[in-house]
């Protein structure tokens, strides 16, 4: 026998080319196409963008620096004014998630002053933009493509019984397996395929690892699957089509916003974080007043930490920069504890929204595809880790120089440490 | 005319018996409800956290102790942004913008620390507010009751005896739209209730009531598109989901559509970027700690004429404090012009945005209403300019306290010793000329301005719907 | 008097001649049946009658009203009955005819629906009992005590009695009857061939849009079922 011939592919091919028939199921295949192609290619045009832009930023600070070293005359003033660039470059797969790049900041210009009046900086888009969102590929797949799949199965039964055709078909067909769940698959198949491809696509243009797609294009499967099979259960109850469709597109709701919306305010209540305000209020009067309490105090706070330095002998008469950096890193530490306690807080939002999103399968769908291309809150925190990090080796490097009273010398400019961006 | 009355009177019978209906109003009106609750309560508690916290800034600047004048310039200043009192309904871009400012000498800070930033963060549309339940899911509610209004009699095969009892196309279309009016009036209590709080609570009342006028007429206007499609189409199920795609397809994707589309047209430079040409364009204006640089020089020459006095000690001014003056004025001048530059540019990409709302009225309605409850980006912008006005002032009141009220001599010789350093402060009752700051709601004329253009976009999905709905009746008619 | 008329009817429907030039009329007092098969044009005849389908040739009169050019008049004067008896579901017997006769404009009293319902028999019962419950009969029933509340002249009937029980299709002939004795004019359109015969006092046979034969009962002897029977048949 033809291995082409057995009853089990006759009855795809039927069903094919059934489907093939079905106006709407073409409709939303082109439908879903265009919005799959047009996300990752703003996604991937917004990336080319941060790319450009973080390339132009260190080559345009580095010529910034250049011009200003030729005043600096000491190790003081060279760290005063020497700035420097770090940022979060996007991932390979970042097209497809742009996640928080568009509310929380990817990039920092700092200096060797208290870090603490610095990293919370905001240098993010226009509001107006950022309270509307970016159509990405996430967004696509965890909350407008569910909604396009109920309109494709929600009436997959209904519409036959509504137009007498249901018992007719279902007394007509041998395996009624081989009705509503192939009908069923066939539809998924053809739009998940729709929506998958233009991403696959892009990620083979950016490089992307393989088993990046691959995790990605199993987690969107798994999330099709997920409401197929509502959409399957929810329209084999014997009700009109206007409640059967009324009852998915409100499980969406629920899913989709209404528990992601209630959990976050919810998330927000329970984990309570020291205000922001707060943070830098404290830093500030740690800092200023320094200038006013007697050089010992602060210099022993700041030994205290860092017994290394504990034979540093001031230079009088000149203005002492040892000083003025050591007291940029006390008032660091005076808000260390409210700073740590902000980072955590915020991880810890993070991780509970994390357990949370297992019941809003559209968040989970999300948030694991922002993991996937590092865009997510984990991510920034991280990325502000980083910079944290980074700004301790600056100080490694100049307080050897400051200290010891090192003479100034331009070349060891060049062993800076540069910050790593990824 | 009455029997569009009788019309109206049987649908709402209709879906007082209908489960479905029923159930889906009994749904949102909870839905809305909480979230008012739970908006009102967190903006409330946010406006009382800022005032106190505004209030501690203040204080604090004011208990500092005698000092020298430069240092306050550099200790610096906070100030908070409240939220105006109709963000109790729409708080807009409250939570994703910056609450406080710190002000200090020769910078223009960002606003930092937005709630978005610390937030648990579930993606898609996990910030709910009254607006935006209103702008989103009070549409599908209409869907849910009216895109049955007439397809439901097609079905039935009610229409045509319906139609031979005399009935005219347009007397049946009508009854229906009068149906789905009353509906909108009744979901639309919520958004009077949450805006006469407002209104207590220091809202204009105008504002509240043209809050309630706009949504009232977004509504209208996807309930029109509903009675439309209703009168169209043949099945009942094919008017829902064609409906729920129009809802879907104008509310998810078509505005973040549009910000994919201006941000690529109209990319805006960050702030980082800005600041790199801004550093070279201050090196032109002098540095305002440094008496001998040249930018001064022609000032110096001036004053020393002026008093017909030999050297600065001479002069019956500090000419420290002088310079102070001048830099900080020139230096703002630069800053507030590429402030400006930033602004407009925010302000032309929310402009082109805005103009997508001809594609989709959720997008229209979304700036109207931020606009009229004071939450929108002129809102923000104007946040950002009182704060530098405020930065500005203060610092130029701390500069002339220190060209006026302290001596050259002491000035320069501040660092020789403890006692001399002492000698170069001056009192603590000149910090009392910050005064104290509150952010208050900006004129109800410069909002309703503001959300003129999208209002008129809004209008005109209105009087398109009208004609629609028109040449549906006339279809039934026949 | 002629209440009804059909002058040489020519209706269009999707570029096909559903009616092709048909003549015929009912009187008051009078029940006609038009009999004919599946897609003869039967319905289209009612609807040209009620100014939803429009003629491309010919006129249609309703009262001595051109019904092209006062369609309002003349749907004033007449009730139309579809064939499912369509009613709404979600409201009782009582509330259904009270909503239909206001949009009649017709003001009628309690009493006056109470008497219909019990002039067309139906259960005091069922009265208040959603219509959603009702068999095919008592809604039946409801529709012809809207068209005796209306008392509009003319009723047009499409296909009443399909799906009736045979008791069912006798108690409505009776209701019919009656009406048609006290004057009314009923048109009703059927495929039943020994109902028409029973009920009606003239029967025109259609057959692909023409009326292709006319017969009348006698004061003393009813339409004979059998002629019109093989009448039927001819040709098929």
């Amino acid at each position: 026998m033809n291995p082409l011939e057995t009853p089990f592919i006759k009855t795809i091919r039927r069903e094919i080319a059934f489907t093939a028939r079905d106006h709407t199921v073409w409709f939303w295949m082109i439908i879903v196409t265009c919005l799959s192609v047009l996300s990752v290619a703003f996604g991937q045009a917004e990336i080319k963008h941060q790319h450009v832009q973080i390339q132009s930023l260190v080559q345009a600070n580095e010529a910034s620096n250049t011009l200003e070293s030729s005043k600096w005359n000491d190790w003081g003033s060279a760290a005063f004014y020497h700035y420097h660039m770090t940022y979060d470059a996007p991932s390979d797969f970042a097209f497809a998630a742009l996640g928080q790049r568009d509310n929380q900041p990817w990039k920092h210009r700092i200096r060797m002053l208290a870090l603490e009046g610095q990293i919370y900086e905001r240098d993010v888009s226009n509001p107006s933009i950022t309270i509307i969102g970016r159509f990405d590929f996430s967004f696509l797949a965890a909350f407008v493509f569910p909604l396009i799949l109920i309109m494709l199965l929600y009436d997959l039964r209904a519409s036959e019984i509504k137009a007498g055709r249901y018992h007719l078909l279902v007394s007509s067909v041998s395996h009624i397996a081989s009705l509503w769940p192939l009908r069923t698959i066939l539809r998924t198949t053809a739009v998940l395929l729709c929506l998958l491809v233009p991403m696959i696509f892009a990620g083979a243009i950016n490089g992307t690892s393989l088993s990046t797609l691959l995790q990605a294009s199993i987690m969107v499967l798994l999330f099709t699957l997920f409401w197929s099979v509502v959409c399957y259960i929810v329209s084999a109850w014997r009700q009109s089509s206007a409640i059967i469709l009324t009852t998915l597109v409100g499980l969406w709701v629920v899913t989709a916003v209404v528990l992601p919306a209630g959990a976050k305010v919810a998330i927000d209540k329970a984990v309570p974080l020291p205000s922001g305000a707060d943070i830098l209020l404290h830093q500030r009067e740690t800092v200023n007043d320094a200038w006013d309490i007697p050089k010992e105090i602060t210099m022993n706070n700041f030994l205290q930490r860092h017994p290394k330095w504990a034979n540093y002998q001031p230079k009088p008469p000149s203005f002492d920069w040892p000083w003025y950096y050591a007291f940029q890193q006390v008032g660091d530490q005076a808000t260390e504890n409210l700073s740590t306690a902000y980072r955590n807080g915020r991880l810890q939002r993070d991780r509970i929204a994390g357990w949370v999103s297992l019941i809003a399968p559209s968040s989970l769908l999300e948030r694991s595809l922002q993991s996937l291309a590092n865009t997510g809150t984990a991510a920034s925190i991280d990325y502000e880790d980083r910079v944290r990090i980074y700004h301790s080796k600056l100080r490694e490097f100049y307080y050897p120089k400051l200290f010891r009273h090192e003479p100034y010398d331009k070349t060891h400019l060049n062993k800076v440490p540069r910050f790593n961006g990824r | 005319m009455k029997e569009i009355v009788y019309i109206a009177v049987g649908e709402l019978r209709y879906w007082l018996r209908s489960h479905l209906a029923l159930g889906g109003s009994l749904v949102f009106l909870m839905l809305i409800s909480i979230t008012s609750i739970l908006t009102t309560g967190h903006i409330n508690a946010e406006n009382n956290a800022r005032v106190q916290q505004q209030k501690n800034a203040e204080d604090t600047f004011l208990t500092q102790p005698d000092r020298h004048p430069h240092r306050m310039v550099h200790y610096g200043h906070y100030v908070f942004r409240s939220p105006p009192p109709l963000a109790t309904f729409d708080p807009g871009l409250d939570a994703i913008t910056g609450q406080s400012i710190f002000l200090e000498g020769h910078r223009q800070n960002t606003a930092m620390f937005a709630e978005s930033g610390a937030s648990a963060d579930l993606g898609g549309l996990s910030w709910l507010s009254p607006a935006l339940v209103y702008q989103i899911f009070a549409p599908l509610i209409i869907i849910l009751l009216g895109h049955g209004a007439i397809a439901r009699e097609r079905e039935a095969a009610l229409l045509t005896p319906i139609l031979s009892l005399g009935v005219s196309g347009y007397s049946l279309v009508l009854g229906k739209a009068l149906a789905l009016l009353i509906f909108i009036i009744i979901i639309m209590i919520p958004l009077m209730v949450t805006c006469t709080i407002a209104v207590f609570k220091g809202a204009d009342p105008i504002a509240a009531g043209l809050l309630f006028c706009v949504y009232l007429l977004y509504l209208i206007v996807w309930g029109i598109m509903t009675l439309c499609v209703s009168s169209i189409l043949h099945k009942r199920s094919t008017v829902l989901a064609v409906l729920s795609s129009c809802w879907f397809i104008f509310n998810l994707a078509l505005p973040s559509l549009a910000v994919n589309f201006v941000t690529y047209t109209t990319p805006l430079s960050g702030k980082i970027e800005t600041d790199l040409t801004l550093l070279a364009d201050l090196h032109k204006v002098g540095d305002g700690h440094n008496i001998n640089d040249p930018a001064f020089g022609q000032l110096r020459e001036q004053l020393l004429k002026k008093y017909n006095a030999q050297s600065l000690a001479d002069l019956p001014v500090n000419f420290r404090g002088i310079v102070a003056i001048e830099g900080e004025r020139k230096l703002t001048n630069v800053l507030n012009s590429y402030a400006a530059r930033r602004m407009a540019g925010e302000t032309q990409q929310s402009q082109q945005l805005a103009n997508y709302g001809w594609l989709t009225p959720t997008l229209a309605i979304t700036f109207i209403s931020r606009s009229i409850a004071g939450t929108d980006l002129a809102n923000y912008h104007r946040f950002q300019k009182e704060a530098e006005a405020l930065r500005f002032s203060f610092v130029q009141k701390l500069n002339h306290a220190h060209a006026e009220q302290l001596s050259y001599s002491d000035d320069i010789q501040r660092n020789k010793d403890e006692a001399s350093g002492l000698k170069a402060r001056i009192n603590a009752s000149n910090w009392k000329s910050l005064g104290s700051y509150h952010f208050k709601k900006s004129i109800l004329s410069d909002r309703v301005k503001s959300a003129f253009y999208s209002f008129n976009i809004l209008l005109t999905w209105f009087f398109e719907m009208c004609i629609m709905l028109f040449l549906c009746a006339r279809g039934i008619n026949s | 008097m002629m209440m009804l008329q059909a002058d040489s009817l020519h209706i269009k429907r999707a570029n096909r001649a559903a009616l092709n030039g048909i003549n015929f009329h009912v009187n008051s007092g009078e029940i006609y049946a038009l009999l004919g098969g599946n897609g003869a044009g039967k319905s289209t005849t009612l609807l040209s009658f009620l100014g939803f389908l429009k003629p491309s040739q010919g006129q249609v009169r309703v009262k001595g009203i051109e019904v092209k050019s006062n369609i309002a008049a003349a749907r004033k004067v007449m009730t139309y009955l579809p064939e499912s008896a369509s009613l709404y579901d979600h409201m009782n017997a009582y509330e259904n005819l009270k909503y239909f006769l206001q949009l009649a404009k017709r003001h009628v009293t309690e009493s006056d629906i109470q008497h219909a319902l019990n002039r067309v028999s139906l259960n005091q019962d069922s009265w208040k009992i959603k219509l959603r419950d009702y068999s095919k009969g008592m809604r039946q029933k409801v529709a012809i005590a809207l068209s005796i509340l209306r008392d509009t002249d003319i009723l047009l009937l499409d296909e009443p009695t399909s799906g009736l029980d045979p008791a069912a299709i006798d108690e409505f002939h009776a209701l019919i009857r009656d009406l048609a004795n006290n004057g009314k004019a009923i048109l009703m359109v059927t495929h039943d061939v020994y109902g028409a015969c029973q009920v009606a006092e003239r029967i025109g046979l259609l057959r692909d849009g023409q009326l292709v034969g006319e017969f009348s009962s006698h004061s003393d002897a009813p339409i004979d079922p059998q002629i019109v029977h093989s009448a039927f048949l001819r040709n098929k």
